[in-house]
Protein backbone atom coordinates (compact mmCIF):
# COMPACT_ATOMS: atom_id res chain seq x y z
CA UNK A 1 0.00 0.00 0.00
CA UNK A 2 1.42 3.05 -1.28
CA UNK A 3 1.30 6.16 1.21
CA UNK A 4 -1.23 8.46 1.25
CA UNK A 5 -1.43 12.55 0.34
CA UNK A 6 -2.08 12.89 4.04
CA UNK A 7 0.78 10.48 5.45
CA UNK A 8 3.04 12.66 3.07
CA UNK A 9 2.05 16.29 3.81
CA UNK A 10 2.80 15.13 7.31
CA UNK A 11 6.18 14.01 6.55
CA UNK A 12 6.85 17.34 4.48
CA UNK A 13 5.25 19.65 6.90
CA UNK A 14 5.55 17.96 10.66
CA UNK A 15 2.96 19.54 12.83
CA UNK A 16 3.90 20.74 16.23
CA UNK A 17 7.42 19.50 15.98
CA UNK A 18 10.11 20.25 18.91
CA UNK A 19 10.02 20.28 22.62
CA UNK A 20 7.40 22.39 25.25
CA UNK A 21 8.99 24.99 27.46
CA UNK A 22 6.54 24.70 30.15
CA UNK A 23 5.53 21.07 29.64
CA UNK A 24 4.22 18.95 32.86
CA UNK A 25 4.36 15.42 31.01
CA UNK A 26 6.95 13.82 28.97
CA UNK A 27 7.72 10.77 27.78
CA UNK A 28 10.21 9.71 24.99
CA UNK A 29 9.46 5.56 24.15
CA UNK A 30 11.24 2.92 22.08
CA UNK A 31 10.56 0.44 20.28
CA UNK A 32 12.61 -2.32 21.31
CA UNK A 33 12.44 -3.99 18.49
CA UNK A 34 13.53 -1.84 15.53
CA UNK A 35 15.02 1.18 17.58
CA UNK A 36 11.71 3.75 16.30
CA UNK A 37 11.89 6.51 19.51
CA UNK A 38 8.83 9.12 20.02
CA UNK A 39 9.41 11.70 21.88
CA UNK A 40 6.07 13.67 23.79
CA UNK A 41 5.76 17.25 25.37
CA UNK A 42 2.56 17.54 26.48
CA UNK A 43 1.21 20.71 28.78
CA UNK A 44 -1.99 19.44 31.02
CA UNK A 45 -4.55 21.84 32.16
CA UNK A 46 -7.70 21.41 33.75
CA UNK A 47 -7.89 18.01 32.28
CA UNK A 48 -6.99 19.12 28.67
CA UNK A 49 -4.38 18.34 26.71
CA UNK A 50 -3.37 22.60 26.02
CA UNK A 51 0.01 22.19 24.73
CA UNK A 52 1.36 18.90 22.11
CA UNK A 53 4.98 18.52 20.74
CA UNK A 54 6.67 15.85 19.20
CA UNK A 55 10.27 14.50 18.32
CA UNK A 56 11.14 11.59 16.28
CA UNK A 57 13.35 9.33 15.10
CA UNK A 58 12.86 6.27 12.94
CA UNK A 59 10.96 5.12 9.39
CA UNK A 60 8.58 7.35 7.91
CA UNK A 61 5.43 5.75 9.95
CA UNK A 62 6.82 6.57 13.35
CA UNK A 63 7.19 10.61 12.04
CA UNK A 64 3.63 10.77 10.66
CA UNK A 65 1.96 9.37 13.79
CA UNK A 66 4.38 11.39 16.00
CA UNK A 67 3.10 14.52 13.97
CA UNK A 68 -0.49 13.96 13.68
CA UNK A 69 -0.77 12.43 17.71
CA UNK A 70 1.00 15.87 18.45
CA UNK A 71 -1.87 17.52 15.93
CA UNK A 72 -4.93 15.03 17.66
CA UNK A 73 -4.69 15.77 20.82
CA UNK A 74 -3.84 19.92 20.86
CA UNK A 75 -7.06 20.55 23.06
CA UNK A 76 -8.61 16.97 23.67
CA UNK A 77 -9.84 16.19 27.09
CA UNK A 78 -7.10 14.01 28.96
CA UNK A 79 -9.85 10.79 29.27
CA UNK A 80 -10.48 10.84 25.45
CA UNK A 81 -6.96 11.42 24.58
CA UNK A 82 -6.45 7.78 26.84
CA UNK A 83 -9.17 6.47 24.68
CA UNK A 84 -6.89 6.96 21.45
CA UNK A 85 -6.53 3.64 19.59
CA UNK A 86 -4.30 2.57 16.98
CA UNK A 87 -6.99 2.96 14.43
CA UNK A 88 -7.84 6.47 14.84
CA UNK A 89 -4.22 7.72 14.13
CA UNK A 90 -3.73 5.46 11.07
CA UNK A 91 -7.17 6.60 10.24
CA UNK A 92 -5.94 9.80 10.46
CA UNK A 93 -3.20 9.72 8.39
CA UNK A 94 -5.39 8.04 5.41
CA UNK A 95 -4.02 4.67 6.29
CA UNK A 96 -1.04 3.05 7.04
CA UNK A 97 0.56 -0.47 5.67
CA UNK A 98 -0.47 -3.14 8.08
CA UNK A 99 3.37 -3.65 8.43
CA UNK A 100 3.46 -0.31 10.01
CA UNK A 101 0.91 -0.22 12.49
CA UNK A 102 4.09 -0.65 14.77
CA UNK A 103 4.48 3.00 14.24
CA UNK A 104 1.23 4.03 15.40
CA UNK A 105 1.13 1.52 18.31
CA UNK A 106 4.54 3.32 19.57
CA UNK A 107 2.39 6.97 19.68
CA UNK A 108 -0.94 5.54 21.26
CA UNK A 109 1.88 4.00 23.91
CA UNK A 110 4.19 7.24 24.38
CA UNK A 111 0.78 9.13 24.39
CA UNK A 112 -0.34 7.15 27.26
CA UNK A 113 3.35 6.65 29.40
CA UNK A 114 3.45 10.85 29.37
CA UNK A 115 -0.04 11.19 30.97
CA UNK A 116 0.22 8.30 33.30
CA UNK A 117 4.21 9.93 34.31
CA UNK A 118 2.03 13.22 34.77
CA UNK A 119 -1.31 12.05 37.52
CA UNK A 120 1.62 9.73 39.06
CA UNK B 1 8.54 19.12 -10.50
CA UNK B 2 12.00 18.15 -11.23
CA UNK B 3 13.08 13.85 -11.33
CA UNK B 4 16.37 13.15 -10.65
CA UNK B 5 17.27 9.22 -10.93
CA UNK B 6 20.29 8.04 -8.73
CA UNK B 7 19.55 4.18 -8.49
CA UNK B 8 21.43 2.99 -11.48
CA UNK B 9 22.22 0.06 -9.15
CA UNK B 10 18.97 -0.70 -8.71
CA UNK B 11 18.29 -1.28 -12.35
CA UNK B 12 19.02 1.31 -15.19
CA UNK B 13 16.33 2.37 -18.18
CA UNK B 14 16.84 0.66 -21.29
CA UNK B 15 19.02 2.59 -23.97
CA UNK B 16 17.36 3.26 -27.33
CA UNK B 17 19.61 1.27 -29.35
CA UNK B 18 19.09 -1.64 -27.29
CA UNK B 19 15.53 -1.39 -27.62
CA UNK B 20 15.35 -1.17 -30.82
CA UNK B 21 17.97 -4.34 -31.59
CA UNK B 22 15.10 -6.12 -29.58
CA UNK B 23 12.01 -4.59 -31.05
CA UNK B 24 11.83 -6.73 -34.10
CA UNK B 25 12.07 -10.15 -32.17
CA UNK B 26 8.99 -8.84 -29.85
CA UNK B 27 6.92 -8.92 -33.39
CA UNK B 28 8.07 -10.38 -36.73
CA UNK B 29 10.81 -11.80 -35.75
CA UNK B 30 9.21 -14.17 -33.00
CA UNK B 31 10.19 -17.97 -33.48
CA UNK B 32 11.18 -19.80 -30.92
CA UNK B 33 14.80 -20.38 -31.43
CA UNK B 34 14.10 -24.53 -30.73
CA UNK B 35 12.25 -24.49 -33.82
CA UNK B 36 13.71 -26.55 -36.80
CA UNK B 37 11.74 -24.52 -39.08
CA UNK B 38 12.73 -21.08 -40.73
CA UNK B 39 11.19 -19.05 -38.07
CA UNK B 40 12.89 -20.89 -35.53
CA UNK B 41 15.96 -20.83 -37.49
CA UNK B 42 16.11 -17.10 -37.31
CA UNK B 43 15.82 -16.57 -33.81
CA UNK B 44 18.30 -19.21 -33.10
CA UNK B 45 20.66 -17.04 -34.80
CA UNK B 46 19.45 -13.96 -33.07
CA UNK B 47 20.27 -15.46 -29.67
CA UNK B 48 23.99 -17.53 -30.93
CA UNK B 49 24.86 -13.61 -31.72
CA UNK B 50 23.77 -12.49 -28.48
CA UNK B 51 25.53 -15.23 -26.63
CA UNK B 52 28.53 -14.25 -28.69
CA UNK B 53 28.53 -10.36 -27.89
CA UNK B 54 27.90 -11.47 -24.20
CA UNK B 55 31.16 -13.97 -24.65
CA UNK B 56 33.10 -11.17 -25.78
CA UNK B 57 32.39 -8.64 -22.73
CA UNK B 58 33.26 -10.99 -20.18
CA UNK B 59 36.28 -12.24 -22.52
CA UNK B 60 34.74 -15.62 -22.74
CA UNK B 61 33.64 -18.16 -25.33
CA UNK B 62 30.33 -18.40 -26.42
CA UNK B 63 29.92 -21.95 -25.82
CA UNK B 64 30.44 -20.74 -21.81
CA UNK B 65 27.68 -18.42 -21.69
CA UNK B 66 23.85 -19.90 -20.35
CA UNK B 67 21.27 -17.20 -20.83
CA UNK B 68 18.60 -17.35 -17.39
CA UNK B 69 16.49 -14.69 -16.15
CA UNK B 70 18.88 -12.70 -14.42
CA UNK B 71 21.04 -12.12 -11.96
CA UNK B 72 19.72 -13.77 -9.61
CA UNK B 73 19.21 -17.23 -11.39
CA UNK B 74 22.55 -17.23 -12.35
CA UNK B 75 23.59 -16.49 -8.76
CA UNK B 76 21.45 -19.65 -7.94
CA UNK B 77 22.45 -21.73 -11.05
CA UNK B 78 25.84 -21.10 -9.99
CA UNK B 79 25.92 -21.69 -6.14
CA UNK B 80 23.32 -24.58 -5.96
CA UNK B 81 24.08 -26.10 -9.33
CA UNK B 82 27.92 -26.17 -8.20
CA UNK B 83 27.43 -27.50 -5.29
CA UNK B 84 25.49 -30.59 -6.07
CA UNK B 85 27.28 -31.79 -8.56
CA UNK B 86 30.80 -31.49 -6.60
CA UNK B 87 28.89 -32.39 -3.33
CA UNK B 88 31.30 -35.74 -3.52
CA UNK B 89 34.37 -34.04 -3.67
CA UNK B 90 33.48 -32.27 -0.28
CA UNK B 91 30.55 -29.72 0.49
CA UNK B 92 32.34 -26.50 2.35
CA UNK B 93 32.05 -23.34 0.82
CA UNK B 94 33.61 -19.89 1.65
CA UNK B 95 31.85 -16.63 1.02
CA UNK B 96 31.69 -12.77 2.25
CA UNK B 97 29.65 -10.88 4.46
CA UNK B 98 28.61 -8.70 2.28
CA UNK B 99 26.91 -10.78 -0.73
CA UNK B 100 23.78 -9.88 -2.32
CA UNK B 101 20.86 -11.90 -0.41
CA UNK B 102 20.81 -14.37 -4.15
CA UNK B 103 24.35 -15.84 -3.40
CA UNK B 104 23.65 -15.33 0.95
CA UNK B 105 19.98 -17.46 0.23
CA UNK B 106 21.26 -19.73 -2.40
CA UNK B 107 24.48 -20.86 0.24
CA UNK B 108 21.82 -21.07 3.34
CA UNK B 109 20.30 -23.27 1.38
CA UNK B 110 22.86 -25.49 1.26
CA UNK B 111 23.60 -24.54 4.57
CA UNK B 112 19.97 -26.51 5.72
CA UNK B 113 20.98 -29.86 3.52
CA UNK B 114 24.64 -30.35 5.38
CA UNK B 115 26.86 -28.04 3.57
CA UNK B 116 28.97 -25.91 5.39
CA UNK B 117 29.93 -21.92 4.74
CA UNK B 118 32.59 -19.72 6.24
CA UNK B 119 32.03 -16.11 5.90
CA UNK B 120 34.79 -14.09 5.52
CA UNK B 121 34.56 -10.40 6.85
CA UNK B 122 35.27 -7.50 4.76
CA UNK B 123 36.78 -4.88 7.37
CA UNK B 124 35.70 -1.14 7.61
CA UNK B 125 36.54 -0.52 4.41
CA UNK B 126 34.44 -3.58 2.99
CA UNK B 127 36.77 -5.52 0.86
CA UNK B 128 37.78 -9.16 1.96
CA UNK B 129 41.40 -9.77 2.01
CA UNK B 130 42.93 -12.82 0.34
CA UNK B 131 44.91 -13.65 2.93
CA UNK B 132 41.53 -14.65 4.63
CA UNK B 133 40.22 -16.24 2.13
CA UNK B 134 43.56 -18.38 2.14
CA UNK B 135 42.90 -19.28 5.85
CA UNK B 136 39.64 -20.57 5.58
CA UNK B 137 40.38 -23.17 2.74
CA UNK B 138 39.55 -26.58 4.21
CA UNK B 139 40.37 -29.49 2.50
CA UNK B 140 36.77 -30.06 1.73
CA UNK B 141 36.33 -26.68 0.34
CA UNK B 142 34.91 -26.73 -3.21
CA UNK B 143 33.76 -23.55 -4.02
CA UNK B 144 34.81 -19.92 -3.33
CA UNK B 145 31.99 -16.99 -4.23
CA UNK B 146 32.76 -13.57 -3.47
CA UNK B 147 31.52 -10.60 -5.67
CA UNK B 148 33.40 -8.58 -7.95
CA UNK B 149 31.86 -5.37 -6.67
CA UNK B 150 29.31 -4.76 -3.76
CA UNK B 151 25.91 -3.63 -4.62
CA UNK B 152 25.27 -1.19 -1.85
CA UNK B 153 28.80 0.42 -1.19
CA UNK B 154 30.09 -0.85 -4.65
CA UNK B 155 33.31 -1.48 -3.15
CA UNK B 156 35.31 -3.97 -5.52
CA UNK B 157 36.99 -6.87 -4.33
CA UNK B 158 40.38 -8.94 -5.44
CA UNK B 159 38.53 -11.53 -7.41
CA UNK B 160 41.68 -12.04 -9.82
CA UNK B 161 43.94 -12.15 -6.41
CA UNK B 162 41.40 -14.98 -5.29
CA UNK B 163 41.36 -16.44 -8.89
CA UNK B 164 45.31 -16.65 -8.60
CA UNK B 165 45.61 -18.46 -5.23
CA UNK B 166 42.60 -21.06 -6.67
CA UNK B 167 45.08 -21.63 -9.71
CA UNK B 168 47.76 -21.69 -7.37
CA UNK B 169 45.76 -24.66 -5.18
CA UNK B 170 45.38 -26.63 -8.32
CA UNK B 171 48.96 -26.46 -9.38
CA UNK B 172 49.69 -28.63 -5.84
CA UNK B 173 47.13 -31.24 -6.96
CA UNK B 174 43.97 -29.70 -5.56
CA UNK B 175 41.61 -30.49 -8.66
CA UNK B 176 37.75 -30.01 -7.05
CA UNK B 177 38.02 -26.30 -6.11
CA UNK B 178 36.07 -23.74 -8.59
CA UNK B 179 35.87 -19.89 -8.37
CA UNK B 180 32.48 -17.82 -9.01
CA UNK B 181 31.95 -14.25 -8.35
CA UNK B 182 28.82 -12.32 -9.35
CA UNK B 183 29.41 -9.42 -11.18
CA UNK B 184 26.20 -8.16 -11.90
CA UNK B 185 27.42 -4.71 -10.18
CA UNK B 186 30.39 -4.67 -11.74
CA UNK B 187 29.65 -4.90 -15.32
CA UNK B 188 29.86 -2.30 -17.44
CA UNK B 189 32.19 -0.56 -14.79
CA UNK B 190 34.91 -2.31 -14.40
CA UNK B 191 36.51 -4.66 -17.58
CA UNK B 192 35.44 -8.14 -17.07
CA UNK B 193 38.06 -11.02 -17.87
CA UNK B 194 37.37 -14.77 -16.93
CA UNK B 195 40.79 -15.39 -17.81
CA UNK B 196 42.75 -12.96 -15.83
CA UNK B 197 40.06 -12.81 -13.42
CA UNK B 198 40.85 -16.44 -13.04
CA UNK B 199 37.21 -17.51 -12.17
CA UNK B 200 34.95 -20.91 -12.97
CA UNK B 201 31.61 -19.13 -13.30
CA UNK B 202 30.43 -15.73 -13.35
CA UNK B 203 27.35 -13.87 -13.15
CA UNK B 204 25.54 -11.01 -15.15
CA UNK B 205 22.88 -9.33 -15.26
CA UNK B 206 21.29 -7.24 -18.22
CA UNK B 207 19.04 -4.85 -16.43
CA UNK B 208 22.15 -3.15 -15.07
CA UNK B 209 23.77 -2.25 -18.06
CA UNK B 210 20.59 -0.65 -19.96
CA UNK B 211 18.59 -3.46 -21.33
CA UNK B 212 15.81 -4.69 -20.23
CA UNK B 213 14.89 -6.70 -16.94
CA UNK B 214 14.66 -10.55 -16.91
CA UNK B 215 17.82 -11.56 -18.61
CA UNK B 216 21.07 -12.21 -17.60
CA UNK B 217 24.20 -14.84 -17.95
CA UNK B 218 26.19 -17.34 -16.09
CA UNK B 219 29.63 -17.54 -17.40
CA UNK B 220 30.24 -21.27 -16.84
CA UNK B 221 34.07 -22.18 -17.88
CA UNK B 222 34.06 -25.17 -20.02
CA UNK B 223 34.49 -28.57 -18.38
CA UNK B 224 32.91 -27.27 -15.08
CA UNK B 225 29.72 -29.26 -14.24
CA UNK B 226 26.52 -28.16 -12.60
CA UNK B 227 23.22 -29.84 -11.85
CA UNK B 228 20.69 -27.74 -13.77
CA UNK B 229 17.84 -25.89 -11.39
CA UNK B 230 15.60 -25.64 -14.27
CA UNK B 231 14.78 -28.73 -15.93
CA UNK B 232 12.29 -29.93 -18.80
CA UNK B 233 13.91 -28.52 -22.08
CA UNK B 234 17.35 -28.70 -23.60
CA UNK B 235 17.77 -24.93 -23.80
CA UNK B 236 21.47 -23.94 -23.00
CA UNK B 237 23.28 -27.10 -23.63
CA UNK B 238 21.18 -28.39 -21.18
CA UNK B 239 22.38 -26.61 -18.31
CA UNK B 240 19.05 -24.40 -18.17
CA UNK B 241 15.34 -25.47 -19.25
CA UNK B 242 12.91 -22.88 -20.86
CA UNK B 243 12.18 -21.40 -24.26
CA UNK B 244 15.27 -18.41 -24.70
CA UNK B 245 13.65 -15.36 -23.85
CA UNK B 246 14.53 -13.90 -27.28
CA UNK B 247 14.31 -10.02 -27.80
CA UNK B 248 15.56 -10.26 -24.33
CA UNK B 249 18.67 -11.73 -25.04
CA UNK B 250 19.41 -9.73 -28.22
CA UNK B 251 18.84 -6.46 -26.19
CA UNK B 252 21.39 -7.85 -23.74
CA UNK B 253 23.78 -8.84 -26.41
CA UNK B 254 23.24 -5.07 -27.66
CA UNK B 255 23.58 -3.71 -24.44
CA UNK B 256 27.03 -5.48 -23.53
CA UNK B 257 28.36 -4.38 -26.79
CA UNK B 258 27.74 -0.70 -25.84
CA UNK B 259 28.95 -0.80 -22.38
CA UNK B 260 32.18 -2.57 -23.82
CA UNK B 261 32.49 0.35 -26.29
CA UNK B 262 31.02 3.27 -23.94
CA UNK B 263 32.83 2.31 -20.70
CA UNK B 264 35.48 4.74 -20.65
CA UNK B 265 33.26 7.53 -20.97
CA UNK B 266 30.59 6.30 -18.98
CA UNK B 267 32.80 5.73 -15.87
CA UNK B 268 34.13 9.35 -16.22
CA UNK B 269 31.55 11.09 -16.88
CA UNK B 270 29.62 8.99 -13.15
CA UNK B 271 33.01 9.32 -11.68
CA UNK B 272 32.89 13.15 -11.72
CA UNK B 273 29.50 13.31 -10.71
CA UNK B 274 29.77 11.46 -7.91
CA UNK B 275 32.99 13.42 -6.61
CA UNK B 276 31.15 16.73 -7.11
CA UNK B 277 27.85 15.37 -5.51
CA UNK B 278 30.55 14.05 -2.65
CA UNK B 279 32.14 17.00 -2.19
CA UNK B 280 28.95 19.04 -2.19
CA UNK B 281 27.30 17.08 0.72
CA UNK B 282 30.42 16.68 2.52
CA UNK B 283 30.94 20.86 2.59
CA UNK B 284 26.93 21.01 3.50
CA UNK B 285 26.26 18.72 6.00
CA UNK B 286 28.26 17.76 9.13
CA UNK B 287 27.96 13.86 11.16
CA UNK B 288 27.87 11.64 7.64
CA UNK B 289 30.22 9.09 6.90
CA UNK B 290 31.02 7.33 3.19
CA UNK B 291 30.90 3.92 3.59
CA UNK B 292 32.93 1.81 2.31
CA UNK B 293 36.70 2.26 0.74
CA UNK B 294 37.10 5.26 -1.70
CA UNK B 295 39.51 4.49 -3.40
CA UNK B 296 38.22 0.50 -4.75
CA UNK B 297 35.14 0.83 -5.64
CA UNK B 298 32.99 1.50 -8.34
CA UNK B 299 33.32 4.85 -10.34
CA UNK B 300 29.03 5.53 -10.26
CA UNK B 301 28.25 5.14 -6.66
CA UNK B 302 28.35 6.79 -3.13
CA UNK B 303 27.23 5.38 -0.13
CA UNK B 304 27.08 7.59 3.04
CA UNK B 305 25.07 7.13 6.42
CA UNK B 306 23.25 9.79 8.11
CA UNK B 307 23.53 10.02 11.56
CA UNK B 308 20.55 10.86 13.60
CA UNK B 309 17.76 9.78 11.24
CA UNK B 310 16.82 7.15 9.13
CA UNK B 311 17.35 6.06 5.67
CA UNK B 312 13.42 5.33 4.47
CA UNK B 313 12.64 8.77 5.94
CA UNK B 314 15.49 10.46 3.74
CA UNK B 315 14.83 8.12 1.60
CA UNK B 316 10.62 9.56 1.14
CA UNK B 317 11.80 12.82 1.67
CA UNK B 318 13.99 13.03 -1.34
CA UNK B 319 11.06 10.76 -3.71
CA UNK B 320 8.87 13.92 -2.95
CA UNK B 321 11.19 16.31 -4.62
CA UNK B 322 11.33 14.14 -7.28
CA UNK B 323 14.74 12.64 -6.35
CA UNK B 324 15.25 8.37 -6.56
CA UNK B 325 18.14 7.14 -3.88
CA UNK B 326 17.96 3.69 -2.17
CA UNK B 327 18.38 2.91 1.35
CA UNK B 328 19.57 -0.66 2.71
CA UNK B 329 17.71 -0.99 5.81
CA UNK B 330 14.33 -2.49 5.81
CA UNK B 331 11.81 -1.79 8.36
CA UNK B 332 8.43 -4.09 8.47
CA UNK B 333 6.07 -4.99 10.81
CA UNK B 334 7.86 -3.82 13.68
CA UNK B 335 11.07 -5.54 13.39
CA UNK B 336 14.09 -3.43 11.48
CA UNK B 337 16.90 -5.23 9.49
CA UNK B 338 19.67 -2.60 9.46
CA UNK B 339 21.80 -3.30 6.06
CA UNK B 340 23.82 -6.36 6.71
CA UNK B 341 26.56 -4.84 4.37
CA UNK B 342 26.95 -1.88 6.40
CA UNK B 343 26.80 -4.03 9.99
CA UNK B 344 29.53 -5.72 8.21
CA UNK B 345 31.43 -2.75 8.07
CA UNK B 346 31.44 -2.43 12.12
CA UNK B 347 29.04 0.68 11.74
CA UNK B 348 26.58 0.88 14.67
CA UNK B 349 22.53 0.05 13.79
CA UNK B 350 21.97 4.25 13.71
CA UNK B 351 24.86 4.22 10.87
CA UNK B 352 23.34 1.17 9.28
CA UNK B 353 19.69 2.33 9.35
CA UNK B 354 20.79 5.83 8.22
CA UNK B 355 22.82 4.77 5.36
CA UNK B 356 21.49 5.48 1.26
CA UNK B 357 22.81 5.08 -1.52
CA UNK B 358 23.24 6.94 -4.72
CA UNK B 359 24.08 5.36 -7.98
CA UNK B 360 24.67 7.64 -11.16
CA UNK B 361 24.01 6.93 -14.56
CA UNK B 362 25.14 7.64 -18.31
CA UNK B 363 22.13 10.15 -18.62
CA UNK B 364 22.44 12.28 -15.27
CA UNK B 365 23.73 15.79 -15.34
CA UNK B 366 25.65 18.34 -13.08
CA UNK B 367 22.42 19.76 -12.73
CA UNK B 368 21.04 16.69 -11.43
CA UNK B 369 23.91 16.75 -9.06
CA UNK B 370 23.32 20.22 -7.91
CA UNK B 371 19.75 20.04 -7.64
CA UNK B 372 20.10 16.45 -5.61
CA UNK B 373 22.84 18.01 -3.16
CA UNK B 374 20.14 21.58 -2.63
CA UNK B 375 17.57 19.10 -1.90
CA UNK B 376 19.37 16.70 0.32
CA UNK B 377 20.65 19.22 2.70
CA UNK B 378 17.48 20.35 3.49
CA UNK B 379 15.70 17.18 3.42
CA UNK B 380 18.56 16.14 6.47
CA UNK B 381 17.92 19.70 8.23
CA UNK B 382 14.36 19.15 8.22
CA UNK B 383 14.88 15.49 9.75
CA UNK B 384 17.20 16.11 12.18
CA UNK B 385 15.38 19.03 13.76
CA UNK B 386 12.44 16.10 14.38
CA UNK B 387 15.12 13.64 15.88
CA UNK B 388 15.73 12.93 19.37
CA UNK B 389 19.29 11.95 19.25
CA UNK B 390 19.69 15.26 17.54
CA UNK B 391 21.23 17.78 18.75
CA UNK B 392 20.08 20.43 15.90
CA UNK B 393 16.72 18.83 16.94
CA UNK B 394 13.80 21.81 17.74
CA UNK B 395 14.76 23.71 20.62
CA UNK B 396 12.48 24.88 23.37
CA UNK B 397 9.39 26.48 21.69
Amino acid sequence: MPYSETFKDHLAHPRNAGELANANAVAEQTNPVCGDRLRLSLRLRDGRIEAARFLAYGCPPTLACGSVIAEMIEGMKIEDAMKLSRKEIADALGGLPTRKHHAAALAIHTLRSAIEECSR
Amino acid sequence: MRKVYLDHSATTPSDPRVVEAMLPYLTERFGNASSVHSFGQEARAAVDRARRQVAAFAGARANEIVFTSGGTEANNLAIRGLGEAAQSHGRHIITSAIEHPSVRSSIHGLEQRGWEATQLPVYDDGVVRVEDVRAALRPDTILISVMMANNEIGTVQPIAEIGALVRAERKVGRRHLWLHTDAVQAAGRVPIDVESLGCDLLSLSAHKIYAPKGTGALFVRKGVRLTPQQVGGHQERERRGGTEAVANIVAFGAATELAQREMPERNEHTRRLRDRFEKQIAESVDEIVFNGSREQRLPHLSNISFRFIEGEGLLIHLDMQGVAVSSGSACSSGTLEPSPVIQALGRDDEMARGSIRFSFGKDNSEADVDYVSDVLTHAVESLRKLSPLSRDSLAVV
